[in-house]
């Protein structure tokens, strides 16, 4: 019941080992590629004035968003957060959307009523966030528990930071998830800074994952810019909870490379910090191990950016195009109808 | 038809409804080996299973979110607070969670907390609260207050099936005091229907709850000074029936809004805003209100007494608008 | 994306609390060219420094906001495309044209019967809340006495004073059931007592009683007196104190004259017959006299611009456009309504008749919006549906004029024939009536409108309608 620290993997037949072939792997890269674009391009559209509000985004959580969201099952069901839209991208959200839901558009998956990456299609096992973090946690565990009283082999995976950690929900989430050995993950994005509190100003034990056992299971660190890394473990620990073992906690390491959002520049951060973690970045990291062990080439490199780059120019434009939502219809559905869960709105 | 106690209406109506739809569960402390506090699922355990009647930490957040998670998923969880007092601290799942998914998201969220709420009997402010007023401020929760036994199986069974959120509060001081006949077979009691507790065409009171019973004793005494009181039992808060209300408000135009719970905030304000609203011109005195003073709920039987609205306090309070 | 119109450069929101921002350098200047998401400027806010991206690609025409200094968020920086000087002159705001004249059915005409739209309330007028009913004679000392609303309203209705009721409430006050009581008994009761608590109580809330319910203002009226034998009473409903108060307003207003003038409709009953068959089949339409004379009466007001005009204050106003307003009654004549065809000077014969089907359609199925009944700056009035010959309509204020038809009758008619000689033919006549306001225009003006109306009637020319 310790805590372990993760290796990574090094070949390409290791990887086959864990589940993946070499179009799984392109797959993964790409699914990198469309995270960081959607974000990168959100940024220009909040200068330009067309995001309102505020807007957050996870550079530098590429590989471990869309690693483990990759090791879910296709009848799996997770709470991401804001860091997280790789989880968002990986299980099938189209782009076009997620550009509606920033900009405050009808055809953003809440039509408007809520912004940011407070939003998921739950037609695709995901569940919408609030702010107020990780209230998600005990409702993850809610799933697990339903998945345990029915005697089905899903798995539910709660995300949640180091910084909301701090919060009671955390610890009633893992120790229920713990008592009743619930089939959930939870997978805490450790990136070292909640908003300008540093990781010492949150949490007394050396690793989050430490607390693992206070619960009754396994903690496990892992180098979150390691996207096979993060893949190889999440899968584990799905898998082991899917097979009756239980919760595990994943602490996934990484650097928050932007502010909190988009209005806050970080100063606070160490300089040396963003040098050193720019390092690893994760994208590169990848592409780097693609190109050394699966064979990358420079045309496939091209042709797969190329395509993210159409994707994502056209799914702006037709999310550009998608109306305001209409203030006359702002009451509607305060409360559920009968037809409402007679839509298949989870699986 | 059979006579029952408020509790036992709630306890086989919530075990009748465990037996037609598996997709039902209760979660709380000491609800299954124990039967509950209040034993109002004694023997569930038993018949249901350690996995259809769970034994919570003791962790309103985590049953309140789990309820919240399973019930996305497809079942139709109802947890039990032990008080209704700790509601407080699952505040921000119901609030933030519950109440916000549909509209937000499109997800529905349908459970049932039971509340065992109220007082009388010198429990103190952490047992004895109605917290209603709070949860009916907020959109996305519906709220539901029963106060006879039949009201109390049939608004249970309702709660159940609603896709939203329900707070059912249940008086703990009517479990064993109040017995009455009960349909045998199953019903759902629409929400937002109120209940002609009694008819009168001098003054209409508006309450809920066990507050029912106070008002029906105080409008017996004002019978024999020639006075006749319509009582109307709101059933539930959210929705709440106010075409009824209006009707008994233009009918008798002097009205009284009855309830325990505290004030300022209470949930009679918002009737009697309603009321001056919509019946202005039909008014011919102004709304009053009985309920308790802006004072957490104090513990000594004589503090008690003079918070609880008492069936004195309303027969006063029923004179002076008679005679306004 | 490149563009020829204008796109402007804002002030963007960093973080939701930041309602201002500084400009601290502009990367471009005017006339360079620019492509999208390329930095335009730098800023400063109070929670962060950050550059701006170009929002399009083409040339930064024009910088509005200079470095050093401050504007608040969404406020314009910079324009890229367009011309880069003053926006377009803002069109003159149309005036209000409440409901208007005594127009009764539209029978011919394309106007609406079943229509039950709701007219915009006139200009709203101050409402003063009438004062309770005289203060009862019941005993309290200072002579005042609180009359609660649902007794306020019950007097109302009735007609009752409730100075006249014996009070039983508090302090002597008329309570409901007393006010119903003594209704129910009829004949007003004996003089009232004085009761016997003490005189110094008022009653809690203080006494003005509450306005009436209405939306439209109420009139200072004479204290309703109750109903005689066979006498009903009705209330009148918002509509229909609208309509009075407008009637009374416009007589008030305008000195209103009424010329006639009768046109030989032949011409138009010829064409008709021709293109109507020809309209039903082609555009599914009913081209109606009105049609014919509305798009004449049109063509005519060019020449006669303050027909079409309006006094405002010390001036007159005229228009190089023609809003033509069509009086409609509505269902059981509980009123009438005056949709409005805009910009009708622009509409040929067909788009005339479209325009009043569509206006007739809409105002049935009461779908006319408040724009569709604001802005007329002319009216057609058509009294003659039920076969009347004359009328003088109520001018629709703040207008100069209204056209009345009436009916087209067969009428033996005196005609010069091929050689020059009079001869009787049978010919269909209507009445036309102009009922303009004096102060404005004369009978000589209003004599010569009604000249040239009734010949482009009477000489009807195809290519030119």
């Amino acid at each position: 019941m310790a805590i372990r620290e993760a290796e990574p993997l090094g070949s390409l037949s290791e990887v086959r080992e864990a589940g993946l072939d070499r179009e799984d792997l392109l797959g993964i890269y790409r699914n990198m590629l469309v995270t960081r674009g959607i974000e990168e391009r959100g940024h220009i559209l909040y200068k330009q004035g067309k995001i309102p509000g505020s807007f957050y985004t996870g550079r530098g959580n590429e590989a471990s968003s869309v690693g483990v969201a990759t090791a879910l099952g296709p009848d799996d069901v997770g709470t991401p957060l804001h860091r997280d839209m790789g989880v968002h991208v990986t299980r099938g959200v189209e782009p076009w959307r997620i550009f509606a839901q920033y900009m405050g558009r009808y055809d953003g998956p809440t039509h408007g009523r809520d912004g940011n990456v407070h939003m998921a299609d739950a037609n695709l096992g995901l569940i919408a966030m609030v702010s107020h973090l990780p209230a998600m946690l005990p409702v993850a565990v809610g799933c697990a528990l339903a998945f345990r009283i029915r005697g089905q082999d899903r798995v539910a995976v709660g995300w949640y930071g180091e910084g909301a950690s701090a919060r009671g929900d955390t610890h009633e989430a893992m120790n229920f998830a713990g008592v009743r050995r619930l089939p959930v993950v939870f997978v805490c994005d450790n990136n070292q800074w909640a908003y300008s509190t540093p990781t010492h100003l949150e949490y007394a034990c050396e690793h989050l994952a430490d607390r693992a056992q206070g619960y009754g299971f396994d903690g496990v660190v892992v180098d979150g810019t390691d996207v096979l890394a993060v893949y190889r473990e999440a899968k584990r620990a799905i898998e082991k909870a899917r097979n009756g073992g239980g919760p595990t906690l994943i602490e996934s390491l990484t650097l928050r490379m932007e502010g909190h959002a988009v209005h806050d520049d970080a100063f606070y951060v160490p300089k040396e910090m963003f040098e050193q973690w720019a390092k690893s970045d994760p994208i590169e990291r990848f592409r780097t191990w693609l190109q050394e062990h699966a064979e990358l080439t420079g045309d496939e490199e091209d042709g797969i950016t190329a395509g993210v780059k159409k994707l994502l120019n056209d799914a702006l434009s037709r999310a550009e195009e998608s109306p305001l939502p209409d203030p006359a219809k702002l009451t509607e559905g305060v409360f559920a109808t009968q037809e409402d869960l007679d839509t298949p709105h989870h699986k | 038809m059979s006579e029952k106690t408020y509790l036992q209406a709630i306890s086989d109506g919530l075990r009748e409804e465990m037996r037609r739809d598996q997709r039902v569960f209760v979660i709380g402390e000491d609800v299954g080996v124990y039967g509950g506090a209040f034993k109002v699922t004694l023997g569930f355990q038993e018949e249901f299973g350690a996995w259809r009647v769970i034994d919570a930490p003791l962790s309103e957040t985590a049953i309140v979110g789990g309820c919240t998670g399973a019930a996305i998923m497809g079942m139709r969880p109802v947890a039990e607070m032990q008080f209704a007092d700790f509601i407080s601290c699952a505040w921000d799942q119901l609030v933030t969670v519950a109440a916000k998914q549909r509209w937000r998201a499109g997800t529905p969220v349908p459970i049932t907390v039971r509340l065992p709420s109220g007082g009388g009997f010198s429990g103190g402010p952490f047992h004895s609260q109605n917290p209603e007023s709070s949860f009916a401020h907020i959109p996305g929760l519906k709220v539901i207050c029963p106060a006879t036994p039949e009201d109390a199986k049939g608004l249970l069974a309702s709660a159940i099936q609603d896709p939203n959120p329900c707070l059912y509060f249940e008086h703990k001081h009517l479990y064993r005091r109040i017995k009455a006949e009960v349909p045998d077979e199953r019903y759902e009691t629409p929400f937002g229907k109120a209940r002609v507790h009694q008819e009168g065409d001098d003054l209409t009171v508006i309450t809920w709850g066990a507050m029912v019973y106070t008002a029906e004793e105080a409008a017996a005494q004002l019978d024999g000074d020639g006075v006749s009181v319509e009582i109307l039992d709101l059933r539930t808060l959210i929705p709440w029936d106010k075409q009824a209300v209006l009707e008994s408000a233009r009918k008798t135009s002097k009205v009284l809004v009855l309830h325990e719970d505290t004030h300022t905030g209470g949930f009679g304000g918002e009737i009697a805003a309603t009321i001056a609203e919509e019946a202005f011109e039909d008014l011919d005195a102004p709304v009053k209100r009985i309920t308790a003073p802006d004072s957490p709920v104090p513990f000594s039987p004589p503090l008690e007494k003079a918070f609880i609205p008492q069936v004195d306090d309303v027969v006063a309070g029923l004179r002076d608008l008679a005679e306004y | 994306m490149s563009t020829e119109t204008a796109v402007d450069v804002v002030m963007p929101q960093m973080g939701v609390s930041v309602s201002e921002g500084t400009i601290t350098k502009w990367l471009k200047s005017e006339g360079d060219q620019v492509e999208a998401d390329e930095p335009l400027l730098e800023i400063s806010t109070d929670k962060v420094d950050t550059e701006v991206p170009s929002p399009a690609t083409g040339t930064l025409t024009q910088i509005v906001v200079q470095e050093g200094e401050t504007v608040e968020v969404g406020a314009k920086l910079a324009q890229i495309g367009g011309t880069g000087s003053a926006e377009p002159a803002e069109a003159a705001p149309a005036e209000e044209a409440p409901a208007s004249a005594t127009a009764q059915a539209a029978a011919e005409s394309a106007a609406a019967s079943g229509a039950e739209g709701e007219t915009p309330a006139p200009e709203p007028v101050a409402e003063a809340p009438s004062a309770a009913p005289a203060p009862a004679g019941d005993g309290a000392a200072d002579g005042k006495s609180f009359v609660s609303p649902v007794v306020a309203r019950i007097a109302s209705e009735h007609g009752v004073d409730p100075a006249q009721v014996q009070g039983t409430g508090r302090g002597g006050r008329v309570t409901k059931k007393d006010i119903l009581g003594f209704i129910e008994q009829g004949a007003p009761a004996a003089a009232p007592e004085a009761p016997p608590t003490p005189p110094e109580r008022e009653p809690a809330p203080t006494p003005p009683a509450p306005p009436p319910p209405a939306p439209a203002a109420e009139p200072a009226v004479p204290q309703p007196v109750g109903a005689a034998e066979g006498e009903q009473f009705e209330p009148m409903n918002a509509m229909r104190r609208g309509i009075a108060e407008h009637m009374r307003r416009s007589l008030d207003t305008a000195a209103h004259v009424t010329s006639a003038i009768e046109v030989d409709m032949s011409k138009v009953v010829a064409i008709r017959k021709k293109l109507k068959p020809e309209y039903q089949k082609a555009y599914g339409i009913n081209v109606t006299y009105l049609a014919f004379v509305a798009r004449a009466t049109v063509e005519t007001l060019r020449d006669y611009p303050w027909i079409n005009g309006e006094i405002r204050g010390e001036q007159i106003v005229t228009r190089n456009y023609v809003n033509l307003g069509f009086a409609v009654e509505l269902a059981d004549g509980k009123g009438l309504i005056v949709p409005v065809l805009k910009h009708a000077e622009g509409l040929n014969l067909l788009g005339i008749a479209r325009g009043v089907v569509d206006i007739a359609q809409r105002a049935r199925d009461k779908k006319l919006s408040p724009d569709d009944v604001q802005g007329g700056t002319f009216t057609i009035t058509n009294p003659g549906g039920y076969g009347t010959f004359h009328g003088t309509p109520v001018i629709s204020q703040p207008q100069a004029a209204i056209l009345g038809t009436y009916a087209v009758v067969k009428r033996p008619w005196v005609i010069e024939d091929d050689r020059g000689e009079d001869v009787i033919a049978i010919r269909p006549i209507m009445n036309l009536t102009l009922t303009y306001d004096h102060r404005l225009v004369d009978g000589a003006l209003a004599g010569r409108f009604l000249r040239d109306l009734r010949e482009k009637l009477q000489t009807w020319d195809e290519s030119a309608y």
